[in-house]
């Protein structure tokens, strides 16, 4: 199956069938931590399992990004 | 309101600009913009909108310059170690420009002071380092209708996009704080210094680009780079319907802290 | 309406400077007479006005190395 993963054409040999099995194929450590859209639209997250991919589609994964240091909450 | 020649100086290279010129040199005097936290984002910033000769710029930060922040934080100098970050950014900018008003919030931007604060300027640039605060100036300027710059840094990479009323917001895209557990601690965070500088300053340009009225913003767009590879991507995105706080039925109605981890390496 | 200016005692990038604020100050339609030294601000003014939109009339000697140019907003 042939997949646009952040701009870059990929191939896979392995079945890719949903979000959730990209995500594995993808090694993104923490589902939780990124945001995806197929084809321009946002995938929830409760979806990922049963999001179904497509040949040809184009997927982006968007992580979150906080700062280079650790806030103090202490005195909020 | 007239530039005096030493303005005209000053701002000799805005000045010849076609798409600034005179008239936007004045725009950009009269321009008001506020930067939440003078760290990493907020420091490469100020020292641009000042030299720009922004009219009036406030700063909310709460913190002390720790010797920590000196690799990224430029606008802090060695000696403003334990001055509050406010007025150490403060100075530095009557330095560099003198035309510009600087207004200080000493403490944090959060739920109670935070509509009061951004209602008094055309622009917001978060320069936060945290998911609560990032979504709580998201959450007020959607509310208010206020055009914001978002950035994030880690590591190598950093990411940023403007919402201005109607265009896509963080929440469209994230829709909520991460989990605790998943946000990188202390030791696993890290960012190259000069990203900070790159991120900053693309969020400096924005506002000055909003202020003069002129090209595109980076609106219902995600600018994603890797500064490994110093790739620059540009992801679009869409203002999601089912947005928390901007979609048809959004489910936050007010202003709140979110939670998210306390680092525990923090010591005060 | 003709307006004018005086940029020989300007350098590079004033001079153009100086022209830009005055053209900005003055009506659509109306010209600008700019008196300025040979070289590098009459090979510039010009060039940089007519890039920025602006409508270069005429360029004609006023003494030695002392032109003046016409431009119309
Ligand atoms: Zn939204």
């Amino acid at each position: 199956m042939k997949i646009t993963v952040n701009g870059e054409a990929k191939q896979y040999e392995q079945a890719v069938v949903t979000v959730a099995d990209l995500l594995v194929l993808e090694q993104v450590a923490s589902p939780e931590m990124v945001s995806v859209q197929q084809n321009g639209d946002f995938v929830a997250t409760e979806q990922f399992e049963t999001t179904l991919i497509h040949d040809g589609d184009e997927i982006d994964f968007l992580f979150f990004m906080g700062g280079g240091s650790i806030p103090d909450f202490s005195n909020i | 309101m007239d530039l005096t020649e030493q303005q005209i100086e000053r701002y000799s290279r805005h000045i010849l600009l076609q798409q600034v010129g005179y008239e936007g040199q004045l725009k950009i005097a009269q321009g008001k913009v506020l930067i939440i936290g003078a760290g990493g984002l907020g420091a490469p910033a100020a020292l641009y909108l000042a030299a720009a000769g922004v009219g009036t710029i406030g700063i909310i930060d709460a913190d002390v310059v720790d010797i920590t922040n000196l690799q990224r934080q430029v606008i802090h100098h060695t000696p403003d170690i334990g001055v509050p970050k406010v007025t150490s950014a403060a100075n530095k900018i009557a330095e560099i420009n003198p035309d510009v008003r600087v207004i200080q919030y000493h403490s944090w931007f959060n739920p109670d002071n935070a509509l009061q604060i951004i209602s008094d300027y055309d622009f917001i640039i978060d320069g936060t380092d945290n998911f609560p605060t990032k979504f709580l100036i998201n959450d007020a300027c959607v509310m208010v209708g206020k055009a914001f710059s978002h950035g994030g840094i880690l590591r190598f990479e950093g990411q940023t996009f403007t919402h201005i009323p109607g265009t896509a917001c963080y929440r469209c895209i994230f829709p909520k704080v991460p989990p605790k557990n998943l946000v990188p601690t202390c030791s696993q965070a890290g960012v190259l210094g000069s990203i900070a500088g790159m991120l900053g300053t693309i969020q400096a340009t924005e506002a000055l680009k909003y202020i003069l009225g002129i090209g595109d913003l980076l609106t219902n767009k995600l600018l994603v780079f890797n500064a490994l590879n110093m790739q620059f991507r540009t992801v679009p995105v869409k203002k999601n319907d089912n947005c928390p706080v901007c979609g048809t039925n959004p489910s936050i109605t007010e202003l709140v802290m979110e939670e998210q981890a306390v680092c525990e390496l923090k010591t005060k | 309406m003709i307006h004018t200016i005086d940029i020989t005692k300007e350098h590079c990038p004033m001079t153009f400077v100086k022209t830009k604020i005055k053209l900005a100050q003055i009506a659509q339609g109306d010209l600008l007479e700019v008196t300025l030294k040979a070289g590098e601000p009459l090979e510039n003014v010009p060039r940089s006005a007519a890039e920025q939109g602006f409508i270069v009339l005429e360029t004609k000697q006023l003494h030695d190395d002392v032109y003046q140019v016409t431009i119309q907003k």
